[in-house]
């Protein structure tokens, strides 16, 4: 079994860690062949790994203690089994609760070749206030896959009202309590240490903490070293596996090797160093800090192989080595938790416990009328970082300002000491000259008091612009209880930040994209066109037709007014006259024929014989000169 | 009689008016996506926004201002993923989602909610804050509050449709003064003027509208912002990297891999990234014919 916590290195740090002596090179050859052969191991078997870590995913929730005093701390733990990915929230929203993430564990176990895996997200849960709570579903998403974990019920009682804390175990269910560690030093009892062998002990552990007595929350470094002795060939199976109910141990650096003598036998060394922290006051007593390995001792020479001619050609060594597999493990680690002080505890006060300092920044003093501005807070130092609260910010009348973002800077390996920076985005609902101020409290564990820090609002330049007021109007026809908007000053029927009520809908697409839109459009050309057409005909109608119909219309009337002999002789030669202009176009002939009609036309209209109808013989003349020009 | 010519224009342009402001809410698409007709496509959302649909988003409401952020996204994921939102989508639904993203301590995935609320709604001013604050957050440069406050001031869709109406009583009236009479240039004038600057109006709307590049643009959600790269490999060379929220216009596909730009003027980089970094700012359900 590998504990790791880092689910990317699980299988690296199985096969690596390995410390050779450099005297042995034919112990040396035969451990290369073993590791060489873990790693062919490794990479056959790794895909078909990955495959089975996917199948098979269940996610589940559990709190250590489902009821603890206000002022305490418990843990909640959300254990992700069979995927390769997992994404979980960073922070948990209750009211009265404030639950961080504040660690991942990955266990990867292979059992008859199936292998599963188990990541262990480990939140702290700090309360701000006593009653009843549930710690709501947490989201997970395991491999592209969306899972919840069940609710779980949690209660805070203040101490000084109902009978204190519930003892540790209390609540839990029976395969946890079987969890809990037994008393110190039980379980080395049971098993027999080392053999110590040549006067000294092939592999031994020890473990530092510079306190014996801290506070809940209170982050104390921890360093833990294991010794082999450095003559034989050792290979280290796994990480360490150190913890116990009630305390957090933080991700474990790579170690350090180094080597040491004690007694006389050359040791190397490996450190590794953590930061460690208890959720809950009272004695707890953390086990033996334990790493599994593979020790290559000499073996005895087979029969047939036993003789000293050939011991000696061998250099007077045993060329076969025996495996031994040996838990190496330290003294259990015995530590005093305090509760923090409920006396004076400031009411800015969220988690933070070590020493630290405050410094701030706007990086913007002027901005744009309406654009959010930003003010960057930074606590400095040492301590709980991971699980420290944000500071308060104070004076934020005029402002609206939003939960800030932080990202924390360690320098050092350990992520004890370092800078987190708060952000805040701050949006003036009106004329601004400063920022806001800010209050940090934090809980000195040296001193055993709360400090609090204070900054002083700085210089930033601010003004709500005309989108505060539009914010107002555009929300308003969303909103079932609108009123008219106030001329000063702009207020919101909506707060900021909170959801907008109502549903109003609009596409996807651009109007363009849309074939309602396109369809009507051409609708709409088709039917211009048309309406054109129509007027043109009607005002044709109204006029009487084209020319050219009406052309024909009249000479249709004129020549039946000939035929019919209805007209006296002026009239018809009149007639006659306008059927030649009209009948044919401009041409020597109808000129000539023009002028005789009109001066027979004038002869009868101012001689004698005009009143009279035209003889036959001259009216059959007159058509036949007509219809000889109409021919042509 | 005499006045028939005008009254036929007014009652056309009348019903161009009707036609055009009936068609924004639903594409008239005879079959859609999830096998609605355009009848139900066009209905169902209006029929349930008031219904079904109100109640839920009331409830994830609730839910949000109750201080349950994760109860309140996976209502309005629900919601927003249902049939009936396939096509057209809701800025307040979107904008809400974004909130509770951005509480559940997701900035890239809220601003992404929050631009997808101003792609339907480019004047949501609710939207245009907390995509500022949400943009500020992740270290991100803001829209400009120019534009901002053009479109709140002018939908690009009130531009589009507004001016396509007046255009058309335009060439009606133009029509009728031509052919019918009085011609007088004043009337001519007038009525081509409206043409002009209601049809100029509608295409300078169909440009401006965001919608119309939307096709080809995504937002960057992964946490950790990915590397752009030379060549669509993981080995290839990093070229640069693209923080999380960062809107990118994507140029070209090759297999799961983008080439992508983001930024402008020295700003801008080009490059390849893993497709599932990133999340089309278009929601799958509504792509557009021609994509499939």
């Amino acid at each position: 079994m590998c504990s790791t916590s880092n689910t990317g290195r699980w299988n690296n740090r199985c096969v690596t860690g390995k410390m050779t002596s450099p005297m042995n090179s034919v112990r040396a050859k035969f451990s290369s062949i073993a590791f060489s052969i873990t790693l062919m191991v490794g990479a056959s078997f790794g895909p078909a790994i990955s495959r089975s870590l996917a199948d098979d995913v269940s996610v589940s929730a559990r709190l250590t203690r489902p009821q603890i005093n206000f002022g305490e701390m418990a843990e909640l733990q959300v254990t992700v089994t069979g995927a390769s990915r997992a994404d979980v929230p960073q922070e948990i929203p209750v009211e009265g609760l404030q639950i961080r993430l504040t660690g991942q564990s990955t266990q990867v176990q292979m059992i008859n070749f199936k292998v599963t895996s188990s990541a262990v997200y480990s939140y702290i849960v700090l309360p701000l206030r006593t009653g009843r709570f549930t710690v709501p579903t947490v989201p997970v998403s395991a491999d592209g896959r969306q899972f919840r974990t069940a609710s779980l019920p949690f209660s805070v009682t203040d101490p000084g009202v109902g009978g204190g804390s519930s003892p540790p175990t209390a609540g839990l269910p029976q395969q946890q309590q079987q969890m809990i560690p037994p008393m110190p030093g039980f379980s080395q009892r049971q098993v027999p240490p080392p053999r110590p062998q040549e006067n000294g002990r092939v592999a031994f552990g020890e473990i530092s903490c510079p306190k014996k007595t801290i506070y809940a929350g209170e982050m104390v470094p921890v360093e833990i070293r294991y010794y082999f002795d450095a003559r034989y060939p050792v290979q280290i199976r796994g990480k360490v596996d150190f913890g116990s109910e009630g305390i957090l141990v933080e991700r474990f650096p790579d170690p350090k090797e180094g080597r040491e003598e004690r007694d006389g036998i050359t040791y190397n060394v490996l450190s590794f160093r953590t930061l460690l922290s208890a959720v809950k006051p009272g004695v707890i007593d953390i086990p033996a800090a334990k790493i599994d390995s593979e020790i290559q001792m000499p073996g005895g020479m087979p029969a047939g192989f036993d003789d000293p001619v050939f011991r000696q050609l061998l250099g007077g060594q045993s060329p076969f080595v025996q495996a031994r597999q040996l838990a190496v493990k330290t003294a259990p680690l015995h530590l005093e938790v305090l509760q923090l002080p409920k006396e004076g505890r400031p009411t800015s006060f969220a988690g933070a416990v070590g020493q630290f300092d405050i410094d701030a920044a706007v990086p913007n003093p002027r901005v744009a009328p309406g654009d959010p501005a930003l003010l960057n807070i930074k606590i400095g130092g040492k301590g709980n970082f991971k699980a420290m609260g944000a500071p308060v910010l104070i004076g934020t009348d005029g402002w609206r300002s939003y939960p800030p973002s932080d990202k924390f800077d360690s320098t050092d390996e350990l992520s004890y000491t370092g800078v987190k920076s708060f952000g805040y985005t701050l949006i003036a609902q009106e004329e601004k000259h400063q920022s806001p101020g800010a209050e940090f409290s934090y809980f000195d564990p040296i001193n055993a008091k709360y400090v609090t820090l204070t900054m002083k609002p700085l210089p930033l330049e601010a003004s709500p612009g005309s989108g505060g007021g539009a914010a107002a109007a555009t929300t308003a026809p969303a909103s079932p209880t609108v009123t008219q908007p106030q001329p000063t000053p702009p207020k919101a029927v909506v707060s900021p930040g909170d959801p907008i009520p109502g549903i109003t809908l609009h596409s996807w697409w651009t109007p363009a994209h849309r074939p309602a839109f396109t369809i009507i459009s051409l609708l709409l050309l088709v039917a211009a066109v048309i309406l054109g057409g129509i007027l043109y005909l009607v005002d044709l109608q109204a006029r009487g037709g084209t020319a050219s119909s009406r052309r024909k219309r009249r000479l249709a009337e004129l020549f039946s007014s000939l035929t019919e002999g209805s007209l006296d002789a002026a009239s018809a030669y009149e007639a006659a006259l306008e059927y030649a202009e009209l009948v044919a176009p401009p041409s020597e002939k109808r000129e000539s024929l023009i002028a005789s009609l009109i001066q027979r036309r004038d002869a009868l209209k101012y001689g004698i014989g005009g009143t009279v109808a035209l003889t036959a013989v001259e009216r059959g003349s007159l058509l036949e000169s007509l219809r000889d020009l109409s021919k042509n | 009689m005499k006045r028939l010519p005008f009254l036929l224009s007014i009652v056309l342009a009348l019903a161009s008016i009707a036609s055009l402001l009936a068609s924004p809410a639903a594409p008239a698409e005879s079959v859609g996506s999830g096998g609605q007709t355009a009848v139900e496509a066009k209905n169902a959302p209006k029929v349930s926004a008031g219904g079904e649909a109100a109640a839920k988003a009331a409830s994830a409401n609730t839910s949000l201002l109750s201080g349950h952020p994760i109860d309140a996204l996976a209502s309005y994921t629900q919601l927003l993923d249902s049939p009936q939102f396939a096509r057209v989508g809701s800025p307040e639904l979107w904008c809400n989602r974004g909130l509770a993203e951005e509480k559940m301590g997701d900035p890239a995935a809220a601003s992404l909610s929050f631009r997808r609320a101003l792609l339907l709604d480019p004047g949501f001013v609710p939207a245009q804050q907390q995509l500022a604050v949400v943009l500020t957050t992740l270290g991100l440069p803001t829209p400009s509050a120019r534009m901002s406050r053009l479109f709140t001031m002018l939908s690009p869709e009130v531009m589009i449709l507004g001016g396509a109406v007046l255009g058309w009583i335009g060439l009606f009236l133009l029509v009728v003064l031509l052919v019918r009479g009085p011609r007088r240039r004043g009337y001519i004038m007038s009525a081509l003027l409206a043409l002009l600057l209601g049809h100029g109006a509608s295409l300078i709307g169909s440009l401006i509208d965001p919608r119309r590049s939307a096709e080809h643009e995504a937002v960057v959600t992964a946490k950790k912002g990915p590397a752009l790269r030379s060549t669509p490999a993981d080995s290839a060379t990093v070229i640069g990297n693209l923080a999380p929220g960062t809107l990118i216009t994507i140029l070209s596909q090759n297999g799961a891999w983008w080439y992508v730009s983001s930024g402008s003027g020295k700003a801008a980089q080009q490059g390849w990234i893993l497709s599932e970094v990133a999340t089309p700012l278009l929601p799958p359900s509504c792509a557009l014919p021609s994509r499939g």
